[in-house]
């Protein structure tokens, strides 16, 4: 049995920023969307499409640069589809979402067949100078890669624009009080399209991480079911880009000592009851986080889910 | 400024003939939207596309059809159920996956039993243990309004990790190499079927309970109630209607098909539990449900097409070198193709002078 | 209140807008100078809100010009209104709940682009707030504030984007008297600097205290624009209403039996996770109406909704012919005889997805004939569809259409139709001609009574003191979720609800 002490700690510390730095990005995403009223159930799909194609970049052309943006593109025009059905067609957004995310996952699993089992070039550290040495701290924070900053630096920087900021506030309204909205000249559906499109676009990005940096090669079910920990976890932070922070390294320190426990020779047995708790803490979640929103009425967009029709009420 | 617009009217009435018109050039377009990413990954559509046809021009390939489109037609049948009153049952999978369990775990118990009570317990057992996994996202929704779509998405992964864990362990045969899968089940806990092929007593139960549930939707007490409960969830509490009982209730049975078509699925086509026992066929069910406008009629016609669907993809698969997937993204591009001509059913376009 | 200058600020001429089914505004003019305030009157569906929306940009009209200050307009949208000067506050607010005043006020506006810069805002806010004595917290959210101060917000609304033109939709249906008064002094302030304001409303003891000019349509159609000295209250009402206007009293003399509904000390909680019901108790007789005035907002609704099992009640006693049904289900007092019109009609008490035939059993599909223990009994339920839509005379293509293809009176019709045939013990009627009109109202009325003659005991809340003093036969005053004064129908005096509905009386 190895040891448990701090490298141990540290170790689990820093790998629960990376296992939580995908959920950062799809959440802030997803909150963005949800805020504006649209339900996006397709983050699975688009992440799924964003991991293929930062891989299959990165594979071809070893440019990581490139990967990371045509995974962010792909995720966006995925995301696009949803839009146009959501708000446009004012098509049911589950169903829809639902749709987007077999045909993400389809489309992966269909391109990607070929490439199971190979390797990509991978995101390096880039330890911040100075920072990275600091004990516990260093290694945990300032010692990881590039997306992991950037992840932290969105979070801060979306809060700040959705809530101090003139389109932030419009996305608010948008999602809140469409009818109002539009009769104070705000364009909703075009404030629904970009929110979308945004949220598209941080899913690929989640998707390009896992691809590029967490898991070693490519293999079916890349995402796992990530997406969907991603619409739960736009509930837990309340809709909020700071809260979502928390609630990504939570669910990554679930992940990382899932992992780290088998390590160890921790469950071995019957490692299927490791993998199944991010699930199960899901689950967990939801049914806390419903109790308090039942009695504090924790602000879901009240709009959220419906599309949005001039004219009718 | 006047000008002319295009602009989307509501409908008065939901027009018949886009009932049915809309969801049959939905699913055309879909298919042929599939074209461009056969080319994509170097494959002529058109080969593709007669492979996918002929699988309905002869006779194996229908029988086969039917087969797979057994499970389909079960669990697409009990979601009717939930999506009428908006509950959105993503779990189909994990309740299949336990009506599977439950019904292997039969096997175990009773090996000597006769077939009628072996076959019969295992069914009860399916429908049962199927119907719980429903149960649960159900009370969830009811009490305590846990998002459902959520609550029955995660537990399907659940439902899978639990039966990997059975396969790979406890319940691994000896026999079978390592892989994960249970012993072969003896005769006795196989369904019957059809000689020749691979048709067993599950499409039966399949088309009655399809009969019962369109009985259930517009005849009986709760049909009106999911109907009420469908249009609005206050209008429903205003009429007296018991929204915890009603969910209990329909998620309960949507479970336990679902249940039953896991256990099909072990009992008459695969005869065994294994690893993977259902490629996604929970998922494939939500979109024949909706495809089939919630209507348990005519999700028989839909489920066998889509088990047509799901025979081409194994032959693309053989045939072309194509991944299992490709079934997945030609429903996925059918559902997409529905849910956006759907609008039309309820919408029509208009010219106007603003 | 006499203008500075007599320009014409706006000149609306023959302005034609119709719907399907209805020519809501039918070459109606109207004509606004500056520092004028006009009163614009008439009945509910006389074409007064579709006018101003018209001159708001946010209805098109198929015929008619505009002009500001004798230039042609073509306003496509509120935006353009608001750039000319125009600001309208809305019968119901158009705010965000959830967002504070300040970000209420500012939403919408090109300035500032990016980074919202609160306390430049917030001291602009605050120098129009004080200048026109509307005090407002800019950082409180909406939700947290009185209709009388989301009221507030809406003006500064206007004001903030330099409205001189404020049009006002029926702004006292939320107001106590005191806040009323204040209402008038700002108008009242608006005008002698020069700006115009025009006021909607159908009551008429307002229109006359405030307007200079009064404009009546009626039908869509305008009827006479009368000078302040002209106006005279019989005139108006008759003007509105297009015939003679008797205010007479049709309640036949009825014995009251056995007590129907007894309520003690009934507290309830509302929606904000404070009490909307206090300790109320009341009784309600076998062939008696009580009717319950008040403004809306003081706990009427949360009062039918205990009643009614749609909201469960913290403590006190409800009881019903004698049982205590203060824990029982919504079907079981459905099953004991309690018809209910909700407030919320259109999605809730009759659901448009439905056939008529199925809204007609709504809240009674589980009793026989319409259903044994498990199956529904199609024929019971069409035979009695085609019953009430021939009795009720609802305008329907037929018993199987759709409730969407109904116009919102007939809906109404539907839910009537249905809450009051059959014998209901307890009818609880909440604002049951509120959007109707007259010859729906009279007619409704008149079917409230005549349930009252068969038995029934009848609560009936209702914002129009005429229709609570001419049907009840005891009346009762809510005010901040009490009962402040009870009272037999021959004792009311006019006065004292008025000032009971403000909250500055109480009578046991």
């Amino acid at each position: 049995m190895a040891e448990i002490d701090m490298t141990f700690f540290v170790s689990l510390l820093a790998h629960t920023v990376q296992a939580g730095t995908p959920f950062v990005l799809g959440t802030i995403g997803e909150i963005y969307a949800e805020r504006s009223g649209v339900l996006n159930l397709g983050v699975e799909g688009m992440m799924a499409m964003g991991a293929l194609t930062a891989f299959m970049t990165s594979f071809y052309t070893g440019n990581l640069g490139l990967a990371i943006a045509l995974a962010m593109i792909v995720g966006g025009l995925v995301s696009l589809i949803h839009a146009f059905l959501s708000i446009t067609m004012r098509a049911n957004q589950i169903v829809s979402g639902l749709a987007i995310t077999i045909l993400g996952l389809g489309l992966s699993g269909f391109v990607g067949k070929p490439m199971i089992g190979m390797t990509a070039p991978r995101l390096g550290t880039f330890p911040i100078p100075i920072l990275a040495e600091t004990p516990v701290v260093g290694p945990v924070l300032f010692s990881q890669d590039v997306l992991v900053y950037a992840s932290i630096l969105s979070a801060l920087v979306l809060w700040f624009v959705l809530f101090k900021t003139r389109p932030g506030l419009n996305a608010r309204s948008a999602g809140e009080n469409p009818a109002m909205a539009d009769s104070l000249g705000l364009n909703v559906y075009l404030i629904r399209y970009l929110c979308v499109l945004f949220g598209g676009v941080m899913a690929g990005l989640a998707g390009a991480y896992l691809s590029l940096m967490y898991t070693p090669l490519w293999i079916e079910g890349m995402t796992a079911g990530r997406g969907w920990i991603v619409i739960a976890l736009t509930i837990f932070a309340t809709w909020n880009p700071l809260r979502a922070l928390l609630g990504a390294y939570l669910f990554g320190g679930v992940y990382a000592l899932q992992f780290r426990l088998q390590a160890i020779g921790i469950g071995t047995q019957a490692p299927q009851f490791l993998i199944m708790l991010p699930y199960l803490t899901a689950i967990a979640g939801l049914v806390l986080i419903s109790a308090e929103a039942v009695k504090r009425r924790i602000g879901v967009p009240t709009a959220l889910g419906l599309p949005y029709v001039r004219g009718e009420s | 400024m006047r000008s002319l617009h295009l602009t989307f009217e509501p409908r008065l009435a939901i027009s018949r003939a886009m009932t049915i018109t809309v969801p049959v050039i939905s699913l055309v377009l879909g298919f042929l939207s599939a074209a461009p990413l056969f080319l994509a990954v170097g494959v002529n559509p058109v080969l593709a596309y007669r492979q996918v046809l002929g699988v309905f021009l002869n006779v194996d390939g229908l029988t086969e059809s039917l087969t797979r489109g057994i499970p389909l037609l079960l669990a697409s049948v009990g979601l009717c159920l939930p999506f009428k009153m908006n509950f959105w049952n993503i779990g189909a999978e994990g309740q299949l996956f336990m009506g599977a369990f439950a019904a292997t775990g039969m096997v175990f118990l009773l090996p000597e039993s006769s077939a009628f009570v072996l076959l019969g317990s295992m069914m009860i057992a399916g429908f049962i243990f199927g119907g719980i996994w429903g149960l649960i996202p159900a009370y969830l929704k009811a009490r305590l309004e846990v998002n459902e779509v959520l609550s029955t998405l995660m537990l399907n992964f659940v439902a899978i990790l639990w039966v990997d864990y059975l396969v790979y362990g406890p319940w691994r045969d000896p026999k079978g190499f390592g892989f994960p899968l249970t012993p072969m089940f003896p005769p006795n806990a196989r369904l019957p079927w059809i000689p020749g092929t691979r048709i067993h007593a599950g499409l039966v139960i399949g088309i009655i309970c399809a009969g019962l549930v369109y009985v259930f939707l517009a005849r009986t007490k709760w049909g009106y109630e999911l109907n009420v409960t469908g249009e609005s969830r206050l209008a429903a509490k205003y009429a007296g209607i018991d929204y915890l009982k009603l969910t209990l209730l329909v998620m309960f049975i949507s479970g336990g098909l679902a249940g039953l078509a896991g256990m099909g699925l072990v009992s008459g086509i695969v005869l065994r539990l294994r690893h993977g026992i259902s490629p996604g066929y929970g998922f494939s069910a939500i979109i024949i449900a909706w495809l089939a406008r919630l209507n348990p009629l005519a999700a028989v016609p839909v489920s066998i097409l889509f088990g047509g669907l799901l025979v081409a993809g194994d032959a693309l698969q053989i045939g072309l070198g194509l991944a299992f997937a490709t079934s997945l993204v030609f429903q996925a591009l059918i559902l997409l193709f529905v849910v956006g001509g759907e609008m039309l059913t309820r919408y029509k376009l208009a010219l106007t002078w603003e | 209140m006499t203008p500075p200058s007599k320009e014409l600020l706006v000149q609306m001429k023959g302005i034609v807008k119709r719907f399907p089914g209805v020519v809501a505004n039918d070459h109606v003019n109207f004509e606004l100078r500056a520092g004028e305030v006009h009163g614009l009157l008439g009945e509910n569906g006389a074409g007064k809100t579709t006018l101003m929306n018209v001159l708001y940009g946010i209805l098109r009209p198929e015929e008619g010009e505009i002009y500001i200050q004798g230039k042609k307009v073509d306003i496509g949208s509120p935006r353009e209104a608001i750039g000319l000067g125009i600001g309208m506050v809305h019968q119901h607010f158009k705010l965000v709940e959830p967002h504070t005043v300040l970000e209420n006020i500012l939403l919408g506006l090109k300035e500032p682009a990016f980074i919202l810069n609160v306390k430049d805002a917030a001291n602009k806010v605050l120098e129009i707030s004080k200048r026109y004595e509307l005090p407002v917290d800019p950082k409180a959210r909406i939700w947290q504030l009185s209709m009388g101060e989301r009221q507030r917000v809406e003006i500064l609304k206007a004001l903030y984007r330099g409205a001189s033109i404020l049009v006002l939709d029926e702004p006292t249906s939320v107001l106590t008297p005191p806040e009323t008064r204040e209402l008038f002094r700002f108008i009242a302030q608006m005008a002698a600097e020069g700006r115009s304001v025009v006021f909607i409303t159908h009551k008429l003891d307002e229109v006359m205290a405030v307007s200079d000019r009064v404009t009546v349509l009626r039908a869509g159609r305008n009827v006479d624009t009368l000078q302040r000295k002209q106006l005279d209250k019989t005139k108006l009402a008759s003007m509105m209403v297009g015939r003679e206007v008797l205010f007479t009293l049709r309640r036949k003399p009825v014995i009251a039996g056995e007590t129907v509904l007894d309520m003690r000390q009934v507290t309830v909680m509302g929606d904000k996770g404070f009490p909307a019901v206090k300790n109320v108790t009341l009784a309600i007789r076998e062939g008696e109406i009580f009717g319950v005035a008040g403004i809306a907002g003081n706990g009427q609704r949360e009062l039918t909704e205990a009643i009614t099992g749609m909201r469960p009640i913290v403590s006190g006693e409800v009881r019903l012919c004698g049982n205590d049904i203060g824990r029982e289900s919504i079907s079981h007092r459905i099953e004991h005889g309690i018809a209910y019109i909700p407030e919320d009609r259109v999605g809730v008490a009759a659901p448009r997805g439905l056939t008529v035939a199925q809204d007609l059993v709504l809240r009674k599909y589980r009793e026989k004939p319409f259903s044994n223990r498990v199956l529904l009994n199609p024929h019971e339920i069409g035979d009695n569809a085609e019953r009430l839509i021939k009795d009720f005379n609802i305008m329907v293509s037929g018993k199987d259409a759709l409730a969407r293809t109904l116009s919102g009176g007939n809906l109404q019709k539907l839910i009537l139709a249905r809450e009051l045939s059959g014998s209901p013990k307890l009818i609880v009627a909440a604002y049951p001609t509120r959007g109707l009109d007259v010859g729906a109202t009279e007619y409704v009325r008149g079917l409230l009574l005549r349930q009252r003659e068969a038995g029934a005991a009848l609560l009936m809340v209702s914002e129009d003191l005429d229709e609570i003093l001419s049907l009840s036969d005891r009346i009762a005053v809510m005010y901040g979720g009490e009962i402040v004064g009870t009272f037999s129908a021959s004792e009311a005096n006019i006065e004292q609800i008025g000032l009971m509905m403000g909250g500055s009386l109480r009578r046991p």
